[in-house]
Formats: structure tokens, sequence, C-alpha cells
């Protein structure tokens, strides 16, 4: 996703920080903490990934040993990052980015504050056991980086957020009309790629239309769609043959030269689905088998 | 037990409930026994209570429809629902199907069988 529109700028970025009352003394405790985060940074990191991993639902995101040494690498930046006193608009954009990442592969939201728990909980041990002599000095340390932490948790769920809004948006642009053109006759054109869940939710739609304006004929035009292969093919086979249940016959309309070239090249047997040169040409064809006859009352 | 109602020269089976597997072959002996009686030109079956259409019910029907071809009538299956049609395509059964008559309904199903010679 583009993280330019998520627009966090400086503004923004002070008002969320008055919010959590994350100020100077906070930044100031932060740095204070930097060069005992940096002596006890890899043993925590390896920590963490331990018990990241010994939850399957861990591990199922950190399979590749060498994604597993990237990440490390990027956890322990960001751990030591939490106390070097610059929370400006490149450490925003850093988290933005970490979360944007996070959310591609799929990890689930309740894993990433889980282990935002850990590290608190984790650091917490720590502090307190540096500061064995002076606990109020600890729990003060603890309290301002719990502001920071959440602060970067506001962040990455702000990703997550963004990410639902986009495919939604997506989704309705993507979304197919089903016209009636004539009593029994239904319009389908089909505009923009074709992937699985679309194809399905595609044939949904289209079946309930069929049973809904009990339609005898589909004519299902294809025109708009930048590439068939055998994957999409076979989805328009299905929907074709999802119809022919229901008692509907498709025929399939708009298959560029280069389309139909490329089916036959890749032996995708379309036998069971009738064919039109185009919309036109699937219209009339309909027309007919419906018992239409469309006559021009007055030559022009 | 599936009723078999006549209408005119078209025998009606609606299936009220998931059959087994034996009511099947009950059904599939009495329809194209019932298909000589009354010399039926075509048998309607109604699937329109069916929520879920599994592998067996599918090759029945499919025997029914060609063992009722070979009695020299027309099986016109209808009433098949969205979300049944979408399962048996998406479980690879429609195939099953094809050569066999559809119609969306049983009015539907009636005017198709009423069209055939």
């Amino acid at each position: 996703m583009n993280l330019d529109a998520l627009d966090i700028h400086n503004d923004e970025i002070s008002a969320r920080k008055d919010f959590l009352e994350f100020g100077d003394a906070d930044v100031e405790s932060l740095v204070a903490a930097h060069e005992m985060a940096q002596t006890y940074a890899d043993p925590v990191i390896e920590d963490f990934y331990r018990h990241l991993l010994s939850f399957p639902q861990g591990r199922a995101f950190f399979q590749d040993p060498a994604v597993l040494s990237r990440v490390k690498q990027a956890q322990g930046n960001y751990f030591l990052d939490l106390t070097r006193g610059d929370y400006g608009p490149e450490y925003v954009r850093n988290r933005l980015r970490i979360g944007a990442v996070h959310q591609r592969i799929g990890l689930p939201f309740q894993i990433y504050l889980g282990m935002y728990n850990w590290y608190l909980r984790t650091v917490a041990n720590n502090f307190f056991e540096a500061n064995s002599k002076n606990p109020a000095q600890a729990l003060k340390l603890l309290l301002s980086l719990t502001k920071l932490v959440f602060f970067d948790i506001g962040l990455a769920m702000e990703v997550y957020l963004k990410t639902i809004e986009e495919q939604q948006e997506a989704i309705k642009e993507l979304s197919t009309p089903v016209l009636q053109l004539r009593e029994g006759l239904l319009i389908l054109p089909i505009v923009g790629a074709l992937n699985s869940a679309r194809a399905r939710q595609l044939t949904e739609q289209l079946l309930r239309a069929i049973a809904s304006r009990r339609a005898k004929m589909v004519v299902m035009d294809v025109t708009g769609v930048p590439a068939v292969d055998s994957k999409v093919a076979n989805h328009l086979v299905q929907t074709v043959a999802a119809s022919r249940l229901m008692g509907a016959t498709v025929i399939v309309t708009g298959l560029s030269p280069e389309v139909a070239q490329a089916l036959v090249a890749i032996g995708v047997d379309l036998s069971s689905v009738k064919t039109a040169g185009d919309l036109q040409s699937g219209i009339e064809e309909a027309e007919l088998l419906l018992g239409y006859r469309v006559i021009r009352v007055e030559a022009n | 037990m599936t009723p078999i109602l006549r209408h005119k020269d078209v025998l009606i089976a609606s299936i009220q409930s998931a059959l087994s597997d034996a009511d099947w072959m009950t059904l599939s002996d009495e329809l194209s026994r019932r298909i000589g009686e009354m010399r039926a030109k075509a048998v309607v079956i109604d699937l329109t209570m069916m929520d879920v259409m599994d592998s067996f019910a599918t090759r029945i029907l499919r025997t029914i429809a060609q063992t009722i071809m070979l009695r020299g009538a027309q099986t016109i299956v209808v009433g098949i629902q969205p979300d049944v049609a979408m399962a048996m395509v998406q479980l690879g059964l429609a195939q099953r199907l094809e050569g066999i008559l559809t119609a969306l309904d049983l009015d539907q199903g009636l005017g198709l069988a009423e069209a055939l010679v």
C-alpha cells in the first residue's frame, strides 16, 4: 500500500504525542536508557523470536531463515530506536513501513499486540533489575516507554485499517452489475482482472439474479477482461456450468483474437461454452433463442 | 418415499428432503417403471428443497436421466438453488449433469417439457 496516503505530518505527530502526554521528560529518560538498551538488545531480540516461533501461528510467518535473520536485524534496529531520542517524521515513517510489511505478510494484529506486550514485560524486568536500588526510576522509564509503544501501536494499527479500507474500495470498484436487457435475458459485462475471489462473487451474484429475474439466457461479455489465462477460463467454465444447473444458458462474448489463440494454445477446453464474436451478436443470438424478433419499424 | 405426480404427459418427482441412497434407488426404479405405464414423454425432477447435492445424488441423477432416455423420455432437472449450483460446480459435480435438461423452477420445467415433441 501507499504509505503517503496515510498523510501523517508534523502537526498530527505532535497532537498524538500530546494526547499520550509524551514530552521532553520522557525523551530524556528514554535516551538515558540507551546505553543499557544496547547491552541487552541482542539477548532480548533472540528471546523475542524464540517466544514468537514457539507458537504455530507465529512460526507460519517466518519459515525462511533468510527472512528471519532480516527481520531480526530490523527488530534490533527498532529496539535501539526506542531509546535513540528521535521520534520525528523519520521514526514515524519507519513504524508505518514496518506495519505495512507485517500487514502484507498477513501477520494477525493480535500477534502484533501480543509481541508488544511481551516486549514491555521483558523490558520491565530488565529495567527493574538494572535499577534495583531505585525502583521509582525504573517505573518512570517504563511509563515513558509505554507511551512510546502505544504511539507506535497506533501507527501500525493505522496501516492495517487503511489496507482494509483500500481493499473494500477496490472491491466496490470491481463489482459487476447484472443487467436485465429483456424478459429472460441478462447481460453481465465483466471489466477488469478476474481472480478467484472475484469470479466467485460474480458467479454468486449472477446465480441470484438468474433466480430473481427468472432468466433463461445470459450474455457474459469479457471484452474488458485484460488477460484470460487457464485459471480465468476455468472460472468462466464454472460460471457457465453453475448457470446451466439453474436452467440458464450463457453465451460468452468478446474473446479477442489474442485471447482465443492463447486459450487454444494452453489447451483450455471451452467446448461446453457457447460463444459469440461480440456483445451484439451475443445479444442477437440470445434473442433468437428466446423467440424475440427485433424489427426496425422505419428505415432511415 | 418421494411422491411421483402426473401432469398431462409429464411425471413430476419433487424431492422433499435429503434422500438416503436406498431412497434414490427406489425413486429411480419407480420412475422408469411409471414412465412406461403412463406413456409419459418427460420427467421433471424438482430439487428446490435440496440444500446439498453430493456425489452420490448427482451420479444417481445422471443414471436416472440415462435410464429414462432409454425408456424413450426426457429428464428435466429443476429448482437447483444458487448456493447448491455453486457448490456442485466447485466440487466438480456439474459435468455429470451435462446433457441433461435443466430449468429454473417447476413452472419453467413444465414449459420446457411441453415444448418437447
